[in-house]
């Protein structure tokens, strides 16, 4: 009975957050902005969380499946696949705009992760992101180049539906992590990441648990891709297959405390935070205050911020 | 009454929760064989690490020549003239054998003396000379065994540990090993030496602790503790 | 089709591709020796060369100094922030059982070296102009360009003395030590605090170099410097870990392949070409092309 608190007090500011629509003007107040921007960062954190809070594999590859996402959802689109009144917003659109991701990540994801360790999944990861960048950008018409695909903007009417599947995924991605944690497959891949050769002589197929968890954050990566492609209405290298959405959940996720369900909400709430604070009052120089905050957090703090009140867990 | 050259009082060492050492009292006197026998686990190479500084003690102190060395670093500790040979051997597989001869005399202390203790180094072990030039992973188990060797005496050390030095080597070369040990101890060197192989070890030294669980469980002369019933009984019996 | 195709224009691609190489190939010795000391992937390594770059831009424009007489301030002065770096930054954090960490913390040096050098220095690219810029040497019909070539000499002049510190003084063995088995080191009283220190001033001393070949040969901007992370990488994983030579020949291959594949295939698909072979490389050997696995003892 006691595990069900946790899970209520969620699900009751998840509640509570969706109202807020209704008391705040969605167009001209910058919180619900603010706030859809914080889900879609929570989305990606838990994700990332996923393979290195609970497997201990560092993955430099969430731009890349966050652009797999957007570009599956222009690309869909565009090219009028289902012929469909309407792509905007359509499920069946963002549910494949999440699988595609996933069927690279598995592609990727077997053979790096049952050869390669830590130092080198880090890299293979991030050399795949740049393989997609340089597809991206010299795709032709298939891509759209470097300008993209731009998608028929005239949809748009309001914000809400942008902030209830942000707040929507959001909530999605911590309760697999929850779920992830409790459950069996969980303690496979705490037992991964605290001691691999213990884990498999113990007679846990780790290779399976850790391409499920990739999959997984693949598929939350490439939903919330196709969420903000609906959002910036033109699918670009250059808004999408930047760093930016790798270093940022990664900073979110360690500044929270990794390897736990609520680290990741709180550091995304609170970067969330200081980038628009920092971008708004230091424009320009603001990206230099993510290089110190990163290695700051690092040096002093490289357990988070969860950690120092809940010492010992 | 004799010069103590090592002293370890009431040493305590934990891995996490995990108590190692409870509470180990010992001393190696000036000019002697001291041996530290035990089963596999008992506490014996915890305790030499912890001398040599890889491991931080919880409690107790260990003093060299009446000075604290409790908690210094490795490098510290090699500097002041504590010498470990480690367990399997630990040498540096890529360079060649006479790099890590050098290496050993790395030390700011002992660093002024390569050449000489080269030249001593070899005029020991002549077959270290005959292939100073190999790479020193190419050598067979003997050999690198008494590159080891070779090498911590390049530190020039007021006193030598061995951990486990007769392991994995064939039966020949262990006798040869032991040899070995005599003879730098008849030279002058004083020696602490873990073994497993407890009668060779009881043999040749001096002085014997029997280690169990983390605790000394038994002290007593080389000979004298060979003879004990206990210690046959236990230890031996099994042994031979 | 291929009629355009002289043998003059092979050798040509072949040695502008050595030619650059040697650059990534000088970046991944660093790499090299940082991760063959601390196991940490240094990704800052690129923005650091194009931060030589800027210096050397600056000493030049500013205070009118041939690139090629910054050699030793820039080379010092590089070697001394890599010392830096190393006490600032990776001291308290190698100790660290999580390598992850090490990782991050040169992800955000790389974050903070780029966009200071965009707010300093605007992200336009920079290049340098000298009266030996676009002068070049033949050598049997070929035109080698002069600020290459020297480029080249500097790299091979550099490898050479890293070589030789590494193979010949006692300092570079500890380093070769510290490499294989750091337990090992400190028991015959190697400092791994120090052998970490010297492994990054070189790492980092030789971006220096890298960094001036560079900005007398190509135009550079802020952001350039993490390809050149990812391309130093990628000639490591090429020449295997713990060999100055492969390491350089790693770069060489690259840069080779680079030159090549940019001809026949167009510009901007050289990148994925390099990125293709990178990821094989990983998954088929991943401890190098060049190397024979060492057994350890």
């Amino acid at each position: 009975m006691k595990n069900l608190k946790p899970i209520t007090s969620v699900v009751l500011a998840t509640l509570l957050l969706g109202l807020i629509p209704f008391v705040s003007d969605s167009e001209k107040s910058y919180l619900v902005y603010f706030l859809f921007l914080t889900f879609c960062h929570i989305v990606l954190t838990q994700g990332w969380n996923l393979v290195a809070g609970y497997t201990g594999q560092v993955s430099l590859g969430t731009h890349a499946f966050f652009a797999l996402g957007a570009y599956t959802t222009a690309m869909i689109w565009r090219a009028d696949l289902f012929s469909w009144e309407n792509y905007y917003f359509d499920p069946v659109t963002m549910i494949l705009s999440g699988l595609v991701p996933v069927i690279f990540a598995l592609a990727i994801g077997i053979p790096l992760l049952s050869k390669l360790h830590g130092d080198y999944f880090a890299l293979g990861t991030l050399g795949f992101g740049e393989i997609l960048k340089v597809v991206c950008i010299k795709g032709g018409q298939f891509t759209g180049g470097p300008i993209g695909i731009m998608l028929p903007s005239s949809v748009y009417t309001t914000m809400r539906p942008h902030y209830w599947t942000a707040l929507f995924l959001a909530f999605l991605a911590t309760g697999v992590v929850y779920f992830m944690t409790k459950s069996r497959v969980g303690l496979a891949l705490v037992a991964i990441s605290e001691d691999e050769t213990a884990a498999s002589s113990s007679g846990i197929y780790i290779l399976k648990y850790k391409v499920l968890a990739f999959a997984i954050s693949a598929f939350l990566s490439g939903l919330c891709g196709s969420l903000y492609a609906y959002y910036l209405f033109q699918v670009s290298p250059e808004g999408f297959l930047i760093l930016r959405w790798t270093l940022y959940p990664v900073l979110m996720c360690v500044i929270g405390g990794s390897g736990t369900v609520v680290g990741p909400i709180l550091g995304s709430l609170l970067m969330t935070a200081v980038f628009t604070v920092t971008s708004i009052y230091l424009p320009g120089i603001h990206p230099i205050f993510s290089g110190i905050i990163i290695i700051l957090v690092m040096l002093f703090m490289p357990n988070g911020i969860i950690r120092l009140w809940k010492k010992g867990v | 009454m004799e010069n103590r050259l090592l002293e370890i009082k009431d040493l305590h060492v934990s891995y996490g929760s995990v108590c190692a050492l409870w509470g180990v009292s010992l001393h190696v006197p000036e000019g002697s064989i001291v041996a530290l026998v035990g089963a596999n686990g008992a506490g014996k190479s915890t305790l030499l690490k912890t001398i040599a500084g890889m491991n931080r003690p919880k409690n107790g102190s260990i003093l060299f020549s009446g000075k604290h060395i409790t908690g210094l670093t490795p490098e510290a500790v090699v500097n002041a003239g504590i010498a470990m040979v480690p367990e399997g051997r630990k040498l540096f597989a890529r360079l060649t054998v006479k790099e890590n001869l050098e290496l050993g005399g790395y030390i700011p202390r002992a660093r002024p003396f390569i050449q000489k203790s080269l030249e001593q180094a070899y005029e020991l072990f002549p077959l270290l000379k005959t292939k100073s030039n190999q790479i020193a992973g190419s050598m067979s188990g003997g050999e690198q065994q008494m590159l080891a060797i070779a090498r911590s005496m390049m530190s020039r050390p007021t006193i030598l540990m061995l951990d486990e030095p007769s392991l994995g080597l064939s039966p020949l070369v262990v006798k040869m090993m032991f040899e070995l040990v005599e003879e730098l101890n008849r030279k002058g060197m004083t020696i602490l030496l873990v073994e497993q192989n407890i009668y060779q070890a009881l043999k040749i030294s001096h002085y014997a602790y029997v280690i169990k669980t983390g605790k000394i469980v038994l002290e007593g002369k080389g000979e004298q503790l060979l003879s004990d019933p206990e210690v046959q009984n236990a230890y031996l019996g099994t042994m031979e | 089709m291929f009629d355009y195709l002289t043998f003059g224009l092979l050798a040509q691609l072949f040695i502008n591709g050595i030619l650059f190489g040697t650059m990534y190939g000088l970046a991944a010795i660093g790499l090299s020796l940082i991760f063959g000391t601390m196991r940490i992937i240094f990704l800052s390594q690129g923005a650091v060369i194009i931060l030589m770059a800027y210096c050397c831009y600056w000493l030049f424009t500013l205070f009118k100094i041939d690139p090629y007489l910054s050699i030793p301030i820039i080379g010092l002065a590089a070697m001394v922030l890599g010392a830096g770096i190393y006490q600032g930054l990776f001291r308290r954090a190698v100790k660290m059982e999580d390598k992850n960490i090490t990782l991050l913390i040169a992800v955000g040096l790389m974050f903070l070296i780029e966009n200071l050098m965009a707010v300093m220095w605007t992200p336009n690219p920079r290049s340098i102009s000298t009266g030996y810029t676009s002068s070049s040497i033949p050598v049997g019909g070929l035109a080698i360009s002069f600020t290459r070539l020297m480029g080249f000499v500097m790299a091979m002049l550099s490898t050479a003395g890293v070589t030789l510190f590494l193979k010949r003084t006692l300092v570079g063995k500890a380093v070769r030590a510290a490499s294989e088995d750091i337990e090992a080191a400190r028991l015959v009283g190697i400092s791994p605090h120090w052998v970490n220190t010297i492994a990054f001033a070189i790492g980092i001393g030789l971006c220096g170099i890298a960094g001036i070949a560079l900005s007398t040969t190509y135009p550079f901007d802020p952001y350039f410097g993490f390809i050149f992370s990812l391309k130093a990488m990628i000639a490591l994983a090429l020449g295997g870990l713990g060999s100055v030579f492969g390491a350089l020949l790693g770069g060489i291959i690259l840069g080779t392949l680079e030159s090549w594949s940019s001809f026949f295939i167009s510009g901007g698909w050289a990148d994925a070409v390099s990125y293709g072979v990178f990821l094989l490389v990983l998954l088929f050997k991943p401890e190098g092309l060049l190397v024979r696995s060492v057994k350890k003892v």
